[in-house]
């Protein structure tokens, strides 16, 4: 017979676990509605980016640039990986980190060193316990991470690839396709491969625009800012995706946790059930041996 | 009259988008100013203030820094990688990021470009800042 006093302990650890995790899904949900808000109002940038873009593409000049530019051999990368600074969120960061170990194992057949550089302290344990070396670590991103902070990095990349210290740029993060569907991917971002980041760039505004200083120039310009602005994507979408990922996974912990206390509590009152019956039958055994 | 309406978008946030009169951006060589009925336009934006005055003759200004101001029929966009109000900006912040851009070394041409653009930077917010 199972121990009814343990079986009580046991209801109202369950119990108290599940109003934690409950709570987690809570916040992780209004953290999920202020990251989407973000990258909603942060969309509105890329798409006057791409726009601007599309009016450069009237202006029929030569769409050169050094960012643009693909190196006939790669020798030298640097690939960032993006995770989260706290667990509990399923298996968000299992899976970016998966896609880590790959591309490094396909940049290490092709010959190509390839510096690692981790956001998050669930990355940074992970490829440290991996015995990666790490080129870099940061865990200043939070749920909310600032342009400032990205622009700065964005900044160093884009040098470091115009100067030939670097010949690709690839970044590993959850990409957020719906509510309900993220998928942890390997996004190539030097060279940059298109200028468009959103889809429907080709249209044709037919307004003759004047540039100032040139469109040359002013092309110069944007393709940094459009590099920025997909950068700044990838931490806005990883930020996005990890708070689906603990509302996910709180949720389906606040469900295992009810399910829990359920039978627990069914065991407890079967174990109290048959500890009355067999006191009852002591007490009437006992009378009638008496009589 | 035809009307003129402003859009200010910083990678962030939409911070601006209401229709005004008339318009001040800091473009790379210099100020430029628009009024409805622009023809459009593409232009690159240097560091400085932006100031526009609504219908009713109200001014107000923003401090941007780089960016794109496109001009497309009635509308104004502007993008900018950071822009403040001025009425945010305090002074002694300022004044003590003008003394850090002072005080950088440099040493190679890039370095020097780099300081230079600082040293721009704080020099426009420190004569937009309004409060202390």
């Amino acid at each position: 017979m199972a121990n009814a006093r343990l079986l009580v302990k046991r209801l109202k650890a369950v119990r108290n676990i599940r109003k934690i995790t409950r709570t987690m899904e809570l916040i992780a949900t209004s953290r999920f509605k202020k990251a989407m808000d973000r990258a909603t109002e942060a969309a509105e940038y890329t798409k006057k980016i791409s726009e601007i873009v599309g009016d450069l593409g009237r202006a029929s000049l030569s769409f050169a640039h050094p960012l643009l530019e693909k190196r006939t051999e790669e020798k030298r990368s640097i690939l960032l990986v993006l995770t989260s600074n706290r667990g509990l969120c399923g298996g968000y960061n299992a899976s970016v980190l998966r896609q880590t170990v790959a591309h490094v194992r396909e940049m290490k057949a092709k010959n190509v060193e390839c510096a690692l550089e981790v956001s998050g302290k669930r990355g940074i344990k992970f490829l440290n316990f991996q015995k990666y070396p790490l080129a870099a670590s940061y865990t200043n991103f939070e749920d909310q991470p600032a342009f400032a902070q990205v622009n700065e990095l964005g900044t160093r990349y884009a040098e470091d690839f115009i100067a030939g210290r670097i010949d690709r740029l690839d970044v590993a993060y959850t990409r957020f396709e719906s509510s309900s569907r993220q998928i942890a991917v390997v996004e190539s971002l030097l060279p940059l491969s298109s200028l468009s980041t959103g889809t429907d760039t080709a249209k044709d505004s037919g307004i003759e625009y004047e540039f100032l200083p040139s469109a040359q120039e002013v092309l110069e310009e944007i393709v940094p800012a459009a590099f920025r602005a997909k950068l700044f994507k990838c931490f806005l979408d990883a930020a996005v995706s990890e708070q689906i990922a603990r509302m996910v996974a709180m949720k389906g912990a606040t469900e295992n946790a009810d399910e829990m206390a359920g039978s627990l509590k069914q065991q407890y009152n079967r174990a109290r059930q048959a500890g009355i019956t067999s006191e009852l039958a002591e007490i009437i055994g006992g009378a009638a041996a008496l009589e | 009259m035809a009307d003129l309406r402003l859009v200010l978008v910083t990678p962030e946030k939409t911070l601006f988008d209401r229709p005004v009169a008339s318009i001040r951006v800091p473009l790379f060589d210099g100020s430029a100013g628009f009024y409805p009925g622009r023809a459009p336009l593409v232009g690159r934006l240097g560091v400085g203030e932006l100031r526009l005055t609504d219908g009713n003759g109200v001014s107000e200004s923003y401090f941007v820094d780089g960016g794109f101001v496109q001009v497309k029929g009635a509308q104004v966009s502007v993008l900018t990688n950071a822009a403040v109000a001025a009425s945010e900006i305090s002074r002694k912040e300022s004044a003590a990021k003008l003394e850090e851009a002072r005080a950088t070394r440099a040493i190679s041409e890039e370095e020097r470009n780099v300081a230079v653009k600082k040293l721009q930077r704080a020099r426009a917010l420190l004569r937009m800042a309004s409060k202390d």
